[in-house]
């Protein structure tokens, strides 16, 4: 099994496209199985016994499970192929993810965003006609809470004694670190470093990501003044906590992935009898492709769109204004692109994020609530973030921020933590381990 | 639990709004619950059924046909002319048409065209060719085609029996075989499809096609009933069949569709008319409650779409 | 068919055969339903008003039961056709038709034939022969426009055809007829043709275009509703004023008026009159009377001449056409006359 690290915009991406048979290569050739590809074609990766995860989730969110698993075999027809297409991925399911409680006929679009990256893992691993040689995973545990992330970790450890070889894009070091035998790194297009992973440790592979360590991580936290107006109040329903946001907190919402994080962010958003805002709130979607980005616009109107009320005039919109809007958030949250004019897809992930982050922190809005925005965002951009996240928090705004990673999530001055929709614990700063949110996620689920 | 119930509920919106229409119909007018009542009542339904099916054939990947109307009038004035004077030629023509409706689909694929404007640009050559082919109205459709639309099948009226047997067909076609999964997976996410080995060229003029035939189908039906044509005899089943399918479920985003709500669309929409005529209501009006009838139900469903995700 | 109709009639009005010119045979059960397929110019309006003052007379008067008139949302030949269904539903014993195609109804009138529905069509009538048609001749109606130029201009002249909207049967018919009235008559040329789309702007927009290619017009000959429009133009561009031809607009009328007043300007109008509907009102009820009324009926066009100008004039509501009234008398008598092989009686001026 080999792990592939990089920044963002290394090539990781485009490596792995080339290797699926999407992207189509410039030159060199690749030879898997003895299925021999080259340049200016599309590589024949299912013939070769590739599959692949791609990043951005790759089923089609109007159909079942079980259709989704019809689109990758094309053995599935003729009469009571539903059926066994609906056999096949559960069986997969089953073995990878024990315990996943997802039915084959559901449709996806109804399921989280967790949940639908087990489908397509599974799928991946599904049997079908041909061979299964090799199986590229690119950020496969992003959407995966804790503990599905160690079910795939174990199941790659299967996978690899049944010989079928791994690749695994990942930004978790510490998943690369424990499950990979060889760690690639990339850099801008080239592999600039191949070695074993026992060898490696995880500040040798930042800095050959070309990032220098940072320091520990969280840093010193300033006391927070009791007496800062209050953003947010809200009554949870029965047996929750209840929730105070004051101006300057990071307030984290931890828990296991899909238990209502995204549900209370959009409530507090949208408002409810029980959760009231008393200042504008801004949403920064995790889901870049579904709720964040317009696709067609450029990387200035990405990033302004939330301002045109305070940049316009008399309902006109100046264009040097919002592009000196765009300029100065590029130079402050470090947007890598040759010309702020350039529309958003021609951006990495990790920027297109960025862009989305500017649009929020650009409005005039106190309260931002992010939806794990930081999901397949490389090292360094995360540290970037969280810096500008703290000293915005020192500028009297207030965040909420939900995560899957509790690295982040002990950043924040306090961490919520949800389970079945409801907040179920609140840990104050320096009780965000792992251990401590994984007892709280827990915690009831004895008693109820 | 409540989702499954809001989807279940979402399903069989159209067909509420289809038993409420026929139960205020029989009420206006009694004279409607009988053979020939309804027979009456739904027989020009029978073309919009199959323009309908051929909008939420391009629905499914995301497109939009406006140029249906254009092409069932067309069809029609084929059917009337060249189908009755030598239907060797007739066919022919028609299955250019088919092909034509391919290549189109093609070429919204390969230019990444938005079909939205090359179907406009498609009505006005599929009117031209109406015009050519039948330059004042008039022809006569073939004997044997006036004969299929008026056949009296058994207890059941022909309307009934087409649309049952139309759903049943689409609904197996797009619902239960693996090529319906894969077109409409094609429009839920064609990057997915593409990226698990489809041609999403061959999907986009499949549906096309498909939508051609039925197309066709609409045109021949409605050639068969009118007895003879003109050019301008459909243009309004565009947004007929618009509405029809989007009645039924089918989303302007793609992939999701219904085929037996597209056909009930289709006979509510029908039958709306209907039901304000026997109301008596002032026709300055009738337009207006006819699209206030379309924003009701379509409320409706998304009222319930809401309960749906949550 | 005859003999099925034959059977019709005696059950609809018992022995009633046509003894007098009126039939009398009792309609006062009956139900009479107009349907139109299009209300958006002030020809249709018309239309519809004259409809219903008939129709509201002859219900207080006994002799229908009910005569309400149906109007499509929208101009398509496939919505009327779904319209003339419902009325068959409804069971009303005859239907009125001003259809929105000739041809494209077929199948429905037949289906209202069978059910037993007399069907009249008018103005837009329908090619199906179980239905009546009351045909407005409008290639007289081109004809007759250059008899009467014969008669002003001994010598012939070059003539300036407006046409109205392209690929309308309407458009053919009225341009056949000036054709044949151009042969008839030695010494006419059309020296110039354009579309007025039966619109004063855009028959002014379409003939001041033309104008600086045209050698110096005697008379402009028209469909209607583009005359007034012909005559600016001629205005703007300084040229002689010809004779135009003008179509009973009460805008054409006017200027007509004024002109006459001021120089004593010349012509003559002609177009069909809106109550055409009164006669397919008075030839349903006639037929459902017993009357054995031929299929195809003949409406004389409305002509204005220079002497009833004022009169005419008077029976035009502003911004629309001339109209007349139609009585069942009338259309009895028109009846019997296109029986007969009689000339059509003239447009009643009462």
């Amino acid at each position: 099994m080999v792990g592939l690290v990089g920044h963002n915009g290394a090539g990781k991406s485009t490596f792995v496209g080339i290797l699926a048979g999407t992207v189509v290569a410039d030159e060199g050739s690749i030879e898997a199985a003895g299925v021999v590809g080259h340049g200016h074609a599309p590589f024949p990766a299912a013939s070769a016994g590739v599959r692949t995860v791609f990043q951005e989730l790759s089923l089609c969110p109007n159909l079942t499970v079980a259709e989704n698993a019809r689109l990758v075999h094309a053995d599935l027809r003729g009469w009571g192929w539903r059926r066994a297409a609906g056999r096949r991925i559960a069986s997969a399911l089953d073995a990878v993810f024990p315990g996943h409680g997802i039915d084959a006929g559901s449709v996806v679009g109804d399921l989280s965003l967790g949940r639908r990256q087990t489908v397509e893992i599974a799928r991946a691993f599904s049997g079908g006609p041909g061979p299964l040689g090799l199986v590229i995973l690119d950020e496969p545990t992003s959407a995966l809470d804790g503990h599905a992330s160690g079910q795939l970790l174990s199941w790659l450890d299967k996978a690899k004694a049944r010989g079928i070889a791994v690749v695994l894009v990942s930004h978790r070091l510490n998943e690369i670190l424990a499950a990979a035998d060889r760690v690639v790194v990339m850099r801008d297009g080239r592999i600039v470093a191949d070695e074993r992973a026992e060898g490696v440790s995880r500040e040798r592979l930042v800095a050959l990501m070309g990032h220098v360590a940072g320091g520990t991580a969280g840093g010193a936290r300033e006391a927070l003044a009791t007496d800062a107006p209050v953003l947010l109040e809200g009554r949870e329903a029965a047996g929750g906590h209840g929730l105070t946001l004051r101006a300057g907190e990071v307030v984290g919402l931890g828990g296991l992935a899909g238990h209502g994080q995204t549900r209370f962010l959009l409530d507090v958003l949208d408002g409810t009898p029980w959760l009231r805002a008393k200042a504008a709130c801004a949403f920064i979607a995790g889901d870049r492709a579904n709720d964040g980005v317009f696709p067609l616009w450029s990387i200035v109107d990405n990033a302004a769109v939330g301002a045109y009320s305070r940049l316009g005039r008399g309902g006109f919109l100046g264009p040097k204004r919002l592009r000196d809007l765009a300029e100065e958030w590029r130079r402050r949250i470090g947007i890598r692109t040759p010309d702020v004019d350039d529309g958003i897809l021609t951006l990495s992930g990790g920027n297109q994020q960025k862009v989305l982050f500017a649009r929020a922190l650009a409005s005039d809005a106190r309260i931002l609530l992010m939806d794990d925005p930081m999901r397949g965002v490389d090292v360094g951009t995360k540290r970037e973030v969280q810096a500008l996240v703290r000293a915005e928090a020192a500028k009297g705004r207030a965040f909420l921020w939900y995560t899957t990673e509790t690295e982040e999530l002990a950043q924040c001055d306090r961490a919520l933590v949800f389970r079945a929709g409801r907040i179920v614990a609140e840990l104050p700063g320096d009780a965000i381990t792992e251990e401590g949110v994984i007892e709280a996620s827990f915690r009831d689920h004895a008693a109820a | 639990m409540s989702t499954t119930l809001a989807r279940r509920l979402r399903a069989l919106l159209p067909a509420i709004a289809l038993a409420l229409l026929l139960g205020a119909i029989f009420w206006l007018q009694p004279r409607a619950m009988s053979y020939f009542g309804l027979n009456l009542l739904l027989n020009l339904s029978i073309p919009i059924v199959f323009a309908t099916l051929s909008q939420m054939l391009v629905l499914t990947i995301g497109d939009l046909d406006l140029g249906i109307g254009g092409f069932v009038s067309f069809v029609a004035c084929v059917a009337v002319t060249l189908l009755a004077d030598s239907p060797a030629f007739g066919v022919l023509v028609l299955a250019g048409a088919v092909l034509a409706y391919a290549l189109v689909g093609a070429l919204v694929q390969l230019r990444r065209l938005p079909a939205i404007v090359v179907t406009l640009g498609m009505s006005f050559v599929w009117f031209g060719l109406a015009v050519i082919v039948l330059p004042s109205p008039g022809g006569t459709t073939p004997a044997w085609l006036q004969a299929a639309l008026r056949l009296k099948t058994p207890l059941v009226p022909l309307p009934i029996v087409v649309a049952a047997a139309v759903a049943a067909v689409a609904w197996f076609l797009m619902m239960r075989t693996s090529f319906g999964a894969v077109l409409r997976g094609a429009g839920g996410n064609p990057v997915a499809v593409a990226r698990a080995g489809w041609s999403l060229l061959t999907i986009r003029a499949t549906l096309y096609a498909l939508a051609g035939c039925m197309g066709v189908l609409s045109g021949l039906t409605l050639a068969g009933l009118s007895t003879s044509a003109d050019a301008n005899i459909a243009l309004r089943y565009t947004l007929l069949s618009i509405a029809g399918a989007i009645l039924g479920g089918s989303e302007f985003t793609g992939g999701r569709v219904s085929p037996v709500g597209a056909v009930l669309g289709a006979l509510v929409m029908t039958l709306a008319a209907s039901f304000l005529a026997f109301l008596r209501l002032n026709p300055d009006w009738q337009i207006g409650v006819q699209g206030a009838i379309l924003i009701l139900i379509l409320a409706l469903r998304a009222g319930l779409g809401r309960l749906e995700r949550a | 068919m005859r003999v099925l109709l034959g059977a019709a009639f005696a059950v609809l009005a018992g022995a009633g055969l046509a003894r007098a010119e009126v039939a009398s045979g009792d309609t006062s059960g009956k139900r009479i339903a107009l349907s139109n397929n299009f209300a958006g110019n002030s020809w249709r309006q018309s239309m519809l008003k004259s409809w219903e003052e008939t129709a509201s007379k002859a219900v207080k008067a006994g002799i229908v039961a009910e005569a309400p008139s149906f109007t499509t949302a929208e101009n398509q030949a496939t919505e009327q056709a779904a319209q003339i269904q419902n009325m068959i539903l409804e069971g009303f014993d005859a239907i009125v038709v001003d259809a929105a195609s000739p041809t494209a109804l077929n199948g429905t009138i037949k289906e209202a034939c069978d059910a037993g529905v007399v069907v009249v069509s008018f103005d837009g009538i329908v090619t199906e022969p179980c239905a009546w048609r009351i045909v407005i001749d409008f290639a007289g109606m081109g004809e007759a426009q250059v008899d009467y130029l014969a008669k002003r201009l001994p010598d012939g002249g070059k003539l300036l055809e407006i046409r109205g909207l392209a690929g309308v049967s309407v458009d053919d018919e009225i341009h056949k007829g000036i054709v044949e009235g151009v042969e008839k008559h030695e010494g006419f040329e059309i020296a110039g043709s354009v579309h007025g789309d039966w619109t004063q702007t855009v028959a002014q927009r379409e003939v001041a275009g033309l104008l600086p290619t045209l050698p110096k017009i005697d008379a402009v000959v028209t469909q209607g509703g583009d005359g007034y429009g012909a005559a600016q133009a001629f205005k703007a561009a300084g040229r002689d004023m010809p004779l135009i031809i003008m179509g009973n607009r009460s805008d054409e009328l006017a200027w007509w008026k004024a002109q006459r007043d001021q120089n004593g300007y010349e012509t003559m109008s002609l177009s069909i009159a809106p109550a055409a509907a009164q006669v397919g009102f008075w030839t349903a009820q006639q037929i459902l009377a017993g009357s054995d009324v031929p299929k195809d009926l003949l409406l004389p066009t409305l002509v204005v001449e220079q002497a009833d100008l004022d009169k005419w004039i008077a029976r035009t509501p502003e911004g629309g056409v001339t109209n007349a009234t139609y009585t069942q008398e009338w259309t009895a008598e028109m009846i019997d006359a296109v029986k007969n092989g009689k000339p059509v009686p003239a447009t009643p001026s009462e």
